[in-house]
């Protein structure tokens, strides 16, 4: 499924490169011509977002019980503030009702974008490591692929469906403030703080995914009875 | 400085209220502890705790909790929408994303105690509410019936607007058996289920999760009987084994009918003995000589040889004047055997033997007889006449047209129906020994290509039938003077037999010569008719062949045969 998934999202580039009118989508995937509606680019993105939840929850796990001691779980609490600074989300249902179709998608991509930069910095921590499992570094390593191929599928959905052509970039300011306050704890804590915020914050993606499909099409997730 | 002594004096307190309070048997409260928090909808949550050792005192709880990044403690708003030792967190009062930080105090007279604090993100404990109204419906279909099972979300969970994404699962189970059947129905929110028993109870229950979160509860459970019914292939075993089983029926039924054209068919009778050419039928049509036309074939018996058969056994024997005496050789084994002397092949004249055997066995019976040449020629005993008789006769089945044949006079071979014996006119039986010149063949005995040797014409002695004594003998004499006709033959008539009928009787031949013509008036008739015996005497008749005798009526009845030819 990850690799039937990534070459559409491979597709989904040339795609977007192209810029297509209408509501169907040209792409390519391994070299084969075909074709794709909105919906399915949708569905495509939704599908992204809940893997690379997956993926964060398994990574995150897997840390905590190889590098995090019995002793030092207690204190994670303290960490985990610094994912909400990140970026102002909403946080409850009423909230996220109040939100603008744009702005969902426009979350969505924030958050994106902000991860993709900061796993960077997550794999080149855990490289530092004497014992950090190969399998650790795989996973982290195929989040951030997914997660570039999700920003450029956003993009285009962006394009298509709000016919909005400009990105915002306003955040890469707050990111980097956040970016010192780690070094004040140990690299270890620093390192499960940004999992878990990772976690937290593709959690948020796929939910705001969700919420944007409900709006537009009629999923069968989103019936009212 | 105070201050120090201020703590020191709080201190003196507890410790002396500590000491009190174990002396009088009350402490502060242990440690509460949570248990857990849900949240159904992802909406709203509750966080439960189970309290500790009161320390019998009163004990209240208190729940306090902080958002991460934020040193806000906030106590719990509802301590009774979710029952006792639980606090309920509204939507107002909820945010997800966010961690919480919760503690519990229990706090008693002696002092308080606070629970080990929990980190909750809303988002992570979702377990919604259990589907709401579960349907079971029985449905009848072509092989069977199957179940439609539907139902309803849960009542607080919003899955329009896509706020929270619930898939389902149902289980099956019959009433009587333990073990259940899980199906995932993903989100759709109906599952039909087939091949389940007839006539048996089954229940069923559903329940949901969220994409990310815990199970809920199953349902109570639906019962719901399956009605009987028919397997549609089974129904069809059944009529096609009716069928089969009428087939087999009807079949017996037939073989037993036709059993015996069947056991004809199959054990074929082993056919009898077949005469070719013989039809049975005609058997029964009575013409039974159609029938036995069909067994007679062409050359059966061989005909033709009948003259080969009586010629072969002819024999020639000559008695000084050519006497012949013919005989048959029959080979018939009921002809009695007779001594021969020393000329071996006599003929039926071995009887002569024969007779002056018998003669000599009688006793001196015709002694005299003898002396006048009378020749008796014994044909047979009764019993061996009738054979010789009838062993004649059974070649001279046919029509006697082969009689007919015999020549008057000529010593031919044909003269098979003639019995002649040559007498000798002393008649001796001494006068035998120098006359055989000529073989008589044996009546059994050899064949007649040596007395077919003398075909020449040879006068011919004629005897004449003196009389027939009590024992069908035919006594005859020998007519010693061919001269005068009629004073050598007063008495002595002579006749040449011409074929034996049945009932013993002889047919003598009679010649138109032989008949004493009374007058001479018609002597020159022609006519060959047979008239009877006594008119013939009468009658001119012709001069015989060779023949000159005549013929006379002997006084005493008897006919004296006399060649007629007819």
């Amino acid at each position: 499924n990850s690799t039937t998934v990534l070459q559409g999202w491979l597709g989904i580039l040339f795609c977007s490169i192209h810029g297509m009118l209408g509501s169907v989508l040209d792409c390519e995937v391994g070299g084969v011509h075909c074709t794709m509606s909105i919906e399915m680019l949708l569905d495509r993105a939704i599908q992204h977002a809940e893997l690379i939840y997956r993926i964060s929850e398994e990574t995150r796990t897997q840390f905590k019980e190889t590098f995090i001691p019995l002793a030092l779980v207690t204190q994670q609490g303290h960490a985990d503030h610094l994912c909400t600074v990140i970026l102002p989300t909403p946080s409850s249902k009423s909230e996220v009702g109040q939100i603008s179709d744009k702005w969902l998608l426009h979350s969505v991509l924030i958050l994106v974008q902000f991860w993709i930069n900061h796993l960077v910095d997550l794999q080149a921590s855990l490289d530092h490591y004497d014992n950090t499992p190969q399998d650790l570094l795989d996973k982290t390593k195929w989040v951030s692929s997914k997660l570039m191929s999700l920003e450029k599928g956003l993009l285009t959905l962006i394009r298509k469906m709000l016919n909005e052509n400009n990105l915002p970039l306003d955040n890469s300011k707050s990111i980097a403030d956040h970016l010192a306050s780690p070094r004040t704890m140990e690299h270890v804590m620093r390192d499960y703080t940004m999992l878990s915020c990772f976690r937290k914050d593709a959690h948020k993606i796929e939910t705001f995914l969700k919420l944007f499909k409900c709006r537009q099409t009629d999923w069968p997730g989103c019936s009212f009875y | 400085a105070t201050m120090w002594t201020d703590s020191v004096m709080l201190a003196g307190l507890t410790l002396t209220a500590i000491f009190v309070s174990h002396t009088a048997g009350v402490s502060a409260p242990g440690r509460p502890r949570l248990t857990g928090c849900r949240s159904p909808e992802k909406e709203t949550f509750t966080c439960w705790w189970e309290p500790g050792d009161d320390g019998g005192l009163p004990t209240t709880y208190a729940l306090y909790y902080h958002l991460e990044g934020s040193e806000t403690v906030y106590e719990c708003p509802d301590y009774r929408t979710a029952g006792k030792n639980s606090c309920f967190f509204s939507k107002n009062n909820t945010s997800l994303w966010v961690n919480y930080n919760i503690s519990v105090v229990a706090t008693n007279a002696m002092g308080s105690s606070v629970s080990e604090p929990v980190d909750v993100d809303v988002v992570y404990i979702v377990q919604p509410n259990t589907p709401e109204d579960v349907r079971v419906l029985v449905v009848d279909d072509d092989p069977g019936p199957y179940l439609h099972v539907s139902w309803e979300k849960p009542l607080a969970a919003d899955t329009q607007s896509g706020w929270i994404t619930l898939v389902y699962q149902l289980r099956v189970k019959e009433t009587s058996q333990d073990t259940w059947e899980e199906y995932n129905a993903g989100m759709q929110k109906g599952y039909n289920i087939f091949s389940l028993l007839s006539g048996r109870e089954y229940a069923v229950q559903v329940r949901c999760k969220p994409d990310h979160g815990f199970w809920s509860e199953w349902t109570s459970p639906a019962y719901v009987q399956i009605p009987d019914y028919m397997l549609r292939e089974h129904s069809m075993w059944i009529i096609v084994a009716v069928f089969a089983g009428f087939l087999l029926f009807v079949l017996t039924w037939t073989v037993n009918v036709k059993r015996s054209s069947v056991k004809h068919c199959l054990l074929p009778p082993v056919p009898g003995p077949k005469i070719r050419g013989f039809d049975p039928h005609l058997l029964k049509s009575g013409r039974s000589e159609e029938m036995f036309s069909a067994l007679v074939t062409q050359h059966f018996p061989p005909t033709s040889s009948y003259d080969d058969l009586l010629v072969e056994y002819l024999e020639v024997y000559d008695v000084e004047k050519q006497e012949l005496v013919l005989g048959v050789k029959n080979e018939d084994p009921l002809a009695p055997t007779r001594t021969s002397d020393n000329d071996s092949g006599r003929g039926s004249c071995d009887s002569r033997t024969l007779l002056t055997e018998r003669y000599a066995e009688d006793g001196d019976k015709g002694g005299a007889d003898r002396q006048l040449g009378q020749c008796v020629a014994e044909l047979a005993s009764p019993p061996l006449e009738e054979e010789k008789v009838e062993a004649w006769s059974t070649p001279f089945s046919p029509p006697p047209l082969h009689l007919q044949r015999q020549q008057v006079g000529g010593a031919r071979a044909a003269y098979h129906s003639v019995l002649e014996i040559p007498c000798d006119s002393p008649c001796a039986p001494g006068s035998y020994g120098h006359q055989g010149e000529s073989d008589i063949s044996k009546p059994g005995g050899r064949g007649a290509s040596t007395t077919l040797a003398e075909p020449q014409a040879q006068s011919a002695e004629y005897v004449e039938v003196q009389t027939v004594d009590h024992e069908n003998v035919l006594l005859l004499r020998p007519l010693a003077d061919p001269g005068g006709p009629d004073v050598d033959y007063a008495g002595e008539d002579y006749s040449k037999i011409r074929d034996v009928i049945p009932d013993n009787v002889l047919l003598l031949q009679r010649e138109p010569s032989a008949w004493p013509c009374a007058a001479d008036p018609g002597q020159d008739r022609g006519e060959r008719s047979c008239p009877t015996a006594l008119q013939e005497l009468m009658q001119p008749c012709k001069p015989p062949g060779p023949l000159q005798q005549g013929l006379r009526l002997v006084a005493n009845g008897y006919v004296d045969a006399s060649a007629m030819l007819c």
